[in-house]
């Protein structure tokens, strides 16, 4: 298999080149810095006005296909397409920002060349591109595409409305900006409260720019207070305007001791417009109010063990019963496909698995779990991870373990897979794979 | 009881109640002179942080650092290219960390280290001396104070201190970390007196750590000056622009 012959490659490559590793010559004696050049260096980059960088990586992926679910049903029906295939990825990621007295500005592109059996596509994207004018730190305004970053939850953001929805098996990763106009105000204090600080944003809606958040040709507001009050971080967020709703948010983050952090997220999303299907594939709509929220906590222990719980309630998410409506649906234009060959309600089941269905967790009820471990074994850079996303309303989740690595300055690797496990239409049970490894090579750099 | 026997008692009493504080008040005073002697109270800075793998190999951080007062601190990651743009913030005992690609700070603490190595977050957001210690006693040895210092609360990264500070220039030469349990976490050395802004200081701090055999970590530091910015770019809303205004 082509994908398990990379990956030996791959391994035994990165295991030589790190037994071979020189980053500087093996001298086992005491380290002793040189001042002078550490002053050369820092007084080339103290006068750089401008920085250019980012990364470029290679991730293959061996996707196992459950040719029994619903998912996997709506997209591989037309294809004979065997229960294993991999997926080749090259990412380049560039970033660069520039300064100038008061002014700023930053960009951020993200271009994704695939290959698979569907053959080679393209991607690229401007994630970020912002101007900055900040007359001073109180005072703060940028125009441009950004990502916003509201909410306190690690896997979930229901209180973030303006950005795109994180990933919740990788929340880490980047993610692409909204077109909006900015305007912040901090203050600082001597007190309980120390920082307050008002975030307010225009969200223009039209053909070419924000697009895809909401209705066409609206401009819309938001507004965020910040407050760090009693050692407790609190965010006030409101979303209003005609392209969405109208929502209300609110987050905080305390340590409650110095290695134990709770933090949450709350939202209230007014006329919630959701579609959905009976079993036999009648569409039905529903508007109401929908209440989010997230409840999570961070734990750290003396060997630098590192819990982190989530438990999620998505008031937009789809009830059980619209699931397996869902799901009977796709089985009953399945069998139809077999006995006579029409297609149409395996294409529909396509076309909504795109919307809400096809969400990576589109149900209520959610719980997070991760773990992970820094340095064991007094290995450096080294950090394995597991995580597990659960559905407690019909006992399905998935498993992921990883391992981080970097043996080389700005050379990350991380191996990771994903199991999913799950009785027949749960939601786990019927996503497309049944598990997933992938290996990712990512090497940072800087111009 | 008779005049004299009352005098004795008053005079007796006054000793006790002063003996301790003149103490800690020495004690006190050399801390005091101790952190001003190692950074101005508030500066900007370069550091370079190097952590050294028992086979020699190393990697090293450039970070540039914004130190306000006794409680607040901001440092940015300028390189390797894979840290670049992190940045740490300490208000007191809150601590945050923000990445780039993961958006809002999260809190982080004292004991962790964003970095690897020996160094934790303490010690690279470390604040004065005299802010999270008392001093609980001093010898006198023919060179050096040597101080005993306990944490203020049990929020601060190390319960007890053991610092030698040179006599003549009032600089710590050695700080011996302990946890509560009494344990030994690591061993601070500051070598290189270099003249910053007319002041001679410490440039170059080095850790060992029992519980990290054969590692070590070095913190460096350049550019060491006095800047005074707004307490603004202290806060949460901040940090991802700490780069604009270096």
């Amino acid at each position: 298999m082509r994908f398990v012959r990379l990956l030996v490659f791959l391994g035994i490559s990165l295991t030589a080149s790190n037994l071979h590793s020189q980053e500087q010559p093996q001298d086992k004696g005491k380290f002793e810095i040189d001042l002078s050049e550490l002053q050369k260096e820092v007084d080339k980059i103290a006068s750089k006005p401008y920085s250019l960088g980012g990364f470029a990586e290679f991730q293959p992926t061996l996707l196992g296909i459950d040719r029994d679910s619903a998912f996997s049903r709506v997209k591989f029906f037309k294809n004979k397409q065997g229960s294993t295939f991999d997926q080749y990825n090259f990412r380049l990621r560039l970033e660069g920002s520039y300064k100038k007295d008061i002014f700023s500005a930053f960009f951020k592109t993200d271009t994704l060349v695939r290959n698979d059996f569907e053959g080679w596509d393209e991607d690229t994207k401007l994630f970020e591109a912002y101007a900055s004018v900040k007359p001073s730190p109180s005072f703060i305004v940028e125009a441009g595409k950004k990502v916003m970053k509201w909410g306190k939850g690690y896997a979930w953001n229901p209180a973030s409305f303006i950005d795109r929805p994180k990933n919740p098996e990788d929340p880490e990763e980047a993610l692409e900006g909204s077109t909006v106009a900015t305007v912040d105000y901090i203050r600082s204090f001597d007190g309980p409260l120390k920082t307050a600080a008002l975030t307010a944003a225009v969200i223009p809606v039209q053909r070419h720019v924000n697009a895809k958040f909401g209705e066409l040709y609206h401009t819309n507001f938001a507004s965020k207070l910040y407050l760090l009050a009693y050692d407790t971080d609190l965010d006030f967020m409101v979303f209003t305007g005609e392209s969405r709703t109208t929502r209300y948010g609110f987050d905080f983050s305390k340590n409650l001791a110095t290695n134990f952090e709770v933090h949450g997220e709350f939202a209230i999303i007014n006329n919630v417009k959701s579609k959905f299907i009976d079993a036999s594939g009648r569409g039905l709509s529903k508007e109401a109010e929908a209440v989010s929220y997230l409840i999570g906590l961070r734990y750290l222990t003396e060997k630098e063990t590192t819990y982190l719980l989530e438990y999620y309630r998505d008031g937009t998410g789809l009830s059980r019963e619209r699931m397996r409506d869902f799901f009977s649906f796709v089985d009953t234009s399945y069998r139809n496909f077999l006995t006579t060959g029409n297609a149409g309600g395996l294409v529909r089941g396509a076309q909504l698995s795109k919307g809400p269905y096809g969400k990576p967790n589109p149900m209520r009820d959610y719980l997070y779990f991760r773990v992970s471990q820094k340095e064991p074994f007094d290995i450096l850079y080294l950090t394995p991870t597991l995580t597990s996303i659960i559905n407690p309303i019909d006992g399905s989740f998935n498993v992921l373990p990883e391992i981080t690595y970097s043996p080389l300055t700005n050379l990350e690797l991380r191996l990771k897979g994903a199991i999913l496990v799950g009785r027949s239409h749960t939601d786990f049970g019927e996503k497309q794979n049944d598990y997933r490894l992938e290996l990712r090579l990512r090497y940072y750099f800087a111009l | 009881m008779n005049e004299p026997s009352m005098r004795l008692l008053l005079a007796l009493t006054l000793t006790l109640l002063f003996a301790t504080p003149a103490l800690s008040l020495d004690g006190t005073e050399i801390l005091k002179k101790v952190d001003a002697n190692l950074q101005p109270e508030s500066f900007e800075s370069y550091r370079k942080l190097i952590n050294i793998e028992p086979s020699g190999a190393k990697r090293e951080f450039l970070l540039y650092t914004l130190k306000k007062g006794n409680d607040k601190i901001a440092s940015l990651f300028l390189s390797p290219a894979s840290e670049k743009g992190r940045a740490t913030l300490r208000l007191g005992d809150n601590m945050w960390l923000y990445i780039p690609n993961v958006g809002k700070p999260i809190r982080i603490t004292s004991l962790q280290s964003v970095v690897g190595g020996v160094f934790n977050n303490a010690d690279i957001m470390r604040l004065d001396y005299n802010v999270e210690y008392d001093v609980q006693n001093i010898v006198d040895e023919k060179n050096e104070h040597v101080l005993d210092l306990k944490a203020k609360t049990t929020t601060v990264a190390y319960d007890k201190l053991k610092m030698w500070v040179d006599k003549k220039t009032i600089v710590p030469t050695k700080v011996e970390c302990y946890a509560a349990t009494g344990l030994l976490i690591k061993t601070l050395y500051f070598k290189e007196r270099k003249s910053f802004e007319g002041v001679l200081r410490p440039s170059v701090i080095e850790t060992d750590s029992p519980l990290y055999k054969g590692y070590q970590s070095i913190l460096a530091y350049a550019n060491v000056k006095k800047r005074i910015v707004a307490d603004e770019v202290f806060t949460l809303e901040f940090l991802a622009k700490i780069e604009t205004i270096r």
